[in-house]
């Protein structure tokens, strides 16, 4: 049981760190708190056992690191639009081409 | 993105048919585009809507724009910059000229429809990027036969701000014609209740439907909803769409150039 909640726990923790670099940092927090659960349980289970805590320690770590970046970043995230010269241009070669084509239309229709 | 667009455009041909009184041009609707989940909510994109006077020689015209950008943070994983247009009649909102420019995550596709209302036709062109090809390009042109009454989808959107459905009772029913990807969709609407919600642009009593696509997969289910605001404007402020996990969500940031 307790090699499951390792498992588990190290799978979460993993997975939230990966969420909480990418811009989906805000769905960083389940995998976060998952991998903080299942830590705590390996660790109630191996105190009782007497058996080694490195890798409990190190899903701590990284559900720490998740959660602080996850914070980190919805604290400080600003939505702006990026550069959109391209599609600037775009949009007015469009209504370039939309005038030219629409001369010869009949509107009467 | 198109399941957004289609997901707008889906609301309804509703119960009788009024003037324009809903919009003008040089109106100017922004949207935020997220994906939530259990609360927690990411938003992604931009989307603008707007309309402009746009003239010939012999005729004016309606221009009505929708632009979707996603923001700069997913600018590096997935970037999104569509170009969504429509040219109508500024009376009667009948299309005759549609244009999609998308460039989704290094997709591009550009899809034009000119429309004949004389003949119930459109001439259809898809533009496609390949190698294959000397220009770059890979075109087809097709013809296709609509429905009168059909329109593209930046229309649809806009035509049904200009119902008048203060006129419809809570329940009724609906459906309506888009063409999109050269085919003719069918979509159910009902007006489900009159509900007053929060906005960005304050507490407004909007009219909720229900959206439902008839032979088509892109929105399943009953939670497809839009809300727009129950004055003469008919700003859409909210929309909710279904996901296989958690919910698409389209949600006002500013309106201007309203007409009332």
């Amino acid at each position: 049981m307790r090699q499951l909640f390792i498992i588990l726990g190290l799978i979460s923790a993993i997975f939230a760190v990966i969420l909480a670099v990418l811009p989906l940092s805000n769905f960083a927090f389940f995998p976060a708190i998952a991998g903080l659960l299942f830590g705590i349980l390996a660790f109630l289970k191996g105190r009782k056992e007497n058996k080694p805590k490195h890798t409990i320690q190190l899903i701590f770590l990284l559900t720490i690191i998740a959660l602080a970046l996850a914070t980190y970043k919805s604290i400080t995230a600003t939505t702006e639009v990026g550069n959109t010269e391209q599609l600037e241009q775009r949009d007015q070669e469009s209504e370039e081409n939309a005038i030219e084509e629409l001369e010869d239309i009949d509107f009467t229709e | 993105m198109k399941h957004l667009f289609l997901f707008l455009a889906l609301s309804f041909s509703l119960f009788s048919k009024a003037q324009n009184n809903a919009f003008q041009a040089g109106e100017s609707l922004t949207f935020t585009a997220g994906y939530n989940m259990s609360g927690l909510m990411t938003d992604f994109a931009q989307v603008t809507m707007q309309t402009s006077e746009v003239k010939t020689s012999s005729s004016t015209l309606l221009r009505l724009k929708c632009k979707a950008t996603t923001y700069s943070k997913w600018d590096n994983f997935f970037k999104i910059r569509d170009l969504y247009e429509s040219y109508v009649n500024p009376n009667t909102l009948k299309p005759y000229l549609y244009k999609r420019d998308i460039d989704e995550g290094g997709h591009y596709k550009f899809v034009k429809y000119n429309f004949n209302h004389r003949t119930n036709t459109v001439k259809s062109l898809i533009r496609k990027k390949s190698k294959n090809f000397e220009s770059g390009f890979w075109d087809r042109n097709a013809n296709v036969k609509i429905n009168s009454g059909t329109k593209d989808i930046v229309t649809t959107i806009y035509h049904v701000r200009s119902l008048d459905i203060k006129k419809a009772k809570v329940g009724a029913i609906d459906t309506f014609t888009v063409l999109f990807d050269g085919k003719e969709t069918k979509c159910k609407f009902t007006y489900v209740a009159k509900e007053t919600i929060n906005t960005a642009i304050g507490s407004k009593e909007c009219y909720k439907l229900r959206i439902n696509l008839i032979n088509n997969d892109a929105l399943k289910g009953n939670d497809n909803l839009i809300w727009l605001t129950a004055d003469e404007n008919k700003v859409p402020v909210y929309a909710k769409f279904k996901l296989a996990v958690g919910n698409g969500e389209l949600k006002i940031k500013s309106a201007t150039g309203l007409k009332n």
